[in-house]
C-alpha cells in the first residue's frame, strides 16, 4: 500500500513540497469547493513527481468549466492529477449527470450532452452553433485518474465502477486494481502503525492521511509508516533500527568556482 | 512608465506547434525571465473550445506563474468574465491575492464567440450583467485588486475611468485610436469623485527590437499570423469614429495590414521613440506583444533581455500625457 497526506487549506504548495520530499505518492488538495483547481497549480509548481488529487465538488460549478480547470492542471504538473470527485450535495442523479457531463469533457471526443441540469452545446446563439463542442486542452493523461467520495458516491461509484474513496476499512474492495483510502493519524507511532497496516490488510492501495500537526507526522510517516506497508512482513530490524545522522552540508552540492 | 509582456495564450497551433504542457512549462520559464529582468507584469489570455487549447482558465495558470516569481505581478488580458462564477472566481481572485502578496490583477472582458457562450449554456445577452456581477463578487471579496477592463468603445473606457477600473487596449488598435480611448478614460475618471487614484491606461504594443533586416521580416511575418490566428476565432475591430474597422472576417488583408501597421520594430533608440509616443498618447503601462504566433522561445527572451537591458531604463520616469 502506498501512503499519501492530506494538505492543509492555506498550506497546500508548502505541505505538498514537504510531502513530496518525504515520499508520500500523492497530496490531497483540498482548499474549498471553489478553489482547488487554483490551490492545485500552487502545489503543482512547487513539486516535480508526486500525484495531486484534486477534491472536485460536483455542483459548484459549470462540469464543462470543472473540466477544463482539470485539464489545465494536468498540463500544469506534466499529468499528475487525480481527480476526486466530490458529490457534494447532489443527490444520485444529479451526481451521476454532473460526473458523466465531466468526464465526457475531459476525453478527445467532441462533446454532447442533453441532460436535466445541463445541455451542451446549449443551442443558445441560433442555427449556425454546432452540435457538439471540444474541450480543450486536452489532460496530459490518457485519462484523468477519478476517485468519487460524497454521501451518493457508493451508488455513483456502482453505476460508473470508478473507485470509490473508502473511510471505513470494511468499505475497502479488494477487486479494484484501486482502492483509495483516507484516514487521521493519531500522532501515537505504535497506534498509527496499527492503523495503516489494518488498511492495507482490508486492502487499501492508497491511502490518504491527515495528521493534526503534519509538520512533524511527515517524518513519522516516510520513517515508519510508509515503509510499514511497502511490502509484507517489513523487517522489524529496519523498523527499529537507529535513523543515521544528516549531513550538516548544504542540501545540494554546488560546484566550487574554478581555480578555487 | 510600467512594463509588461504577454499575451500568453498557452496554444499548441497549426503552424507552430508543441505539447501542450510544453507551452505551461515555457510559461514558468518566461516568467522567471521576466521576473529576473524587472519587468512589472505577464499578462495571460482566454478563450474555449479552441483547437489549439488555448488556455480556458486563467486563475488556474496564475496560480503556476505567481509560485514561481517573486516580483511580477500577473494580469488577466482578458479573462471572459461571462463564463466563470462570479462567487468562483471571488474566491479565487482572493487565494491568487493572498497567496502572492498582492500581484495578481483581474482584466474581464464580454467574449464575443458565440460557440463559448454556447458552450457554457450563457445567454449573449447576458453577458454584461455577468461581468457586472463579477466585478461586484471580486470587488465585495477583495476590494484591494486592480480590477482592467478592455474595450474600444470611448463610452466603455469613460465608464471604467469613472469607476475607478483601468483599461487595457488592444495591440491592433492604431495610435490614434488609443489617444481617443486614453482621453476618454481620463474624462471618466475626472468627472468621478476622485476618491480613489487614478486608474492606469495599459496598451498592449507590437514591439521588438531588432537592427536586422532578416528577423524584422520574421517579426512581421510573426506579428501577421499572430492576427490570423484571432481572424480564426472571429474577432474584429468596428468602426469608431474617425479610426477605419478592423474587419478580419470581410476584409481578411486590408485588416492584417492594418494591425501589422502599428508595430514598432528597430534598433532600441527607435523603439525609444515609438514608446515615447505611446506614453504621449495617455498610455501609463506598455503590454509588449510579443508572445506571438511563430515567435521561438529563444527569440522571445532574447527581445525581453532587449526590452528590458535597452529600452526600459530611457523610459522609466516618462509620465502618460
Amino acid at each position: 500500500m502506498r501512503i499519501g497526506i492530506r494538505t492543509r487549506p492555506g498550506r497546500e504548495a508548502a505541505d505538498a513540497r514537504s510531502g513530496e520530499q518525504h515520499a508520500a505518492f500523492g497530496v490531497l488538495i483540498e482548499p474549498g469547493p471553489l478553489t482547488a483547481a487554483v490551490a492545485g497549480a500552487m502545489a503543482a509548481t512547487a513539486t516535480e513527481v508526486t500525484r495531486l488529487i484534486v477534491r472536485t465538488v460536483l455542483g459548484a460549478d459549470h462540469p464543462v468549466t470543472l473540466a477544463e480547470d482539470l485539464a489545465v492542471l494536468d498540463n500544469i504538473s506534466g499529468g499528475r492529477v487525480v481527480a476526486l470527485v466530490d458529490t457534494g450535495t447532489l443527490d444520485p442523479a444529479a451526481a451521476q449527470e454532473e460526473l458523466s457531463l465531466l468526464l465526457a469533457a475531459l476525453t478527445p471526443r467532441p462533446v454532447q450532452h442533453r441532460g436535466i441540469r445541463w445541455q451542451v452545446p446549449a443551442g443558445l446563439e441560433g442555427h449556425e452553433a454546432p452540435e457538439r463542442i471540444e474541450v480543450t486542452p486536452k489532460p496530459v493523461q490518457l485519462e484523468i485518474p477519478t476517485w468519487v467520495t460524497g454521501e451518493v458516491a457508493p451508488q455513483l461509484g456502482a453505476h460508473t465502477d470508478l473507485p470509490v474513496l473508502a473511510e471505513d476499512p470494511a468499505a475497502c474492495d479488494r477487486r479494484r486494481r484501486v482502492q483509495p483510502a483516507i484516514a487521521q493519524l493519531s500522532g501515537d507511532r505504535e497506534a498509527d502503525r496499527e492503523l495503516v497496516s489494518r488498511w492495507s490488510d482490508a486492502g487499501a492501495t492508497h491511502l490518504l492521511v491527515g495528521a493534526e500537526d503534519l509538520d512533524t507526522a511527515l517524518p513519522e510517516i516516510s520513517r515508519y509508516l510508509i515503509p510499514e506497508v511497502a511490502m509484507p512482513l517489513f523487517p522489524r530490524v529496519v523498523a527499529e533500527a537507529m535513523t543515521p545522522r544528516g549531513w550538516p552540508g548544504p542540501a545540494r552540492y554546488v560546484d566550487p568556482p574554478a581555480g578555487a | 512608465m510600467r512594463f509588461g509582456a504577454g499575451l500568453w495564450c498557452l496554444q499548441s497551433t497549426a503552424t507552430m506547434p508543441r505539447h501542450p504542457a510544453t507551452a505551461y512549462r515555457e510559461l514558468l520559464e518566461d516568467a522567471r525571465v521576466m521576473d529576473r529582468l524587472g519587468y512589472d507584469s505577464l499578462w495571460l489570455s482566454e478563450h474555449h473550445f479552441f483547437y489549439d487549447g488555448y488556455c480556458p482558465s486563467l486563475p488556474t495558470a496564475a496560480a503556476s506563474v505567481l509560485e514561481v516569481t517573486e516580483n511580477l505581478r500577473v494580469a488577466t488580458g482578458m479573462l471572459l468574465a461571462p463564463m466563470r462564477g462570479p462567487e468562483k472566481l471571488a474566491e479565487e481572485t482572493a487565494l491568487l491575492h493572498e497567496r502572492s502578496g498582492g500581484r495578481f490583477e483581474l482584466g474581464v472582458a464580454l467574449g464575443y464567440r458565440d460557440i463559448e457562450f454556447d458552450g457554457k449554456g450563457v445567454p449573449r445577452k447576458e453577458r454584461v450583467q455577468r461581468r457586472k456581477d463579477v466585478l461586484h463578487a471580486v470587488h465585495d471579496r477583495v476590494p484591494e485588486v486592480p480590477v482592467w477592463l478592455g474595450s474600444a468603445l470611448p463610452e466603455a473606457v469613460e465608464r471604467a475611468g469613472r469607476h475607478a477600473h483601468g483599461v487595457l487596449f488592444s495591440g491592433a488598435n492604431p495610435l490614434s485610436l488609443v489617444r481617443d480611448l486614453a482621453a476618454a478614460h481620463r474624462r471618466g475618471y475626472e468627472s468621478s469623485d476622485g476618491s480613489r487614484p487614478r486608474p492606469r491606461v495599459a496598451a498592449l504594443r507590437n514591439v521588438w527590437v531588432t537592427e536586422d533586416a532578416k528577423e524584422r521580416a520574421a517579426v512581421l511575418d510573426w506579428f501577421r499570423a499572430s492576427y490570423v490566428l484571432y481572424a480564426g476565432l472571429g474577432w474584429s475591430v468596428p468602426q469608431r469614429g474617425q479610426t477605419a474597422a478592423m474587419d478580419f472576417r470581410a476584409e481578411l488583408d486590408k485588416a492584417l495590414d492594418d494591425a501589422v501597421d502599428t508595430a514598432i520594430i528597430g534598433s532600441a533608440e527607435e523603439v525609444i521613440d515609438g514608446l515615447a509616443e505611446v506614453a504621449a498618447a495617455g498610455v501609463d503601462d506598455v503590454v509588449f506583444r510579443v508572445v506571438v504566433e511563430g515567435a521561438p522561445q529563444a527569440a522571445v527572451h532574447e527581445v525581453l533581455h532587449r526590452l528590458a537591458e535597452e529600452v526600459m531604463p530611457a523610459l522609466r520616469e516618462v509620465e502618460a500625457a
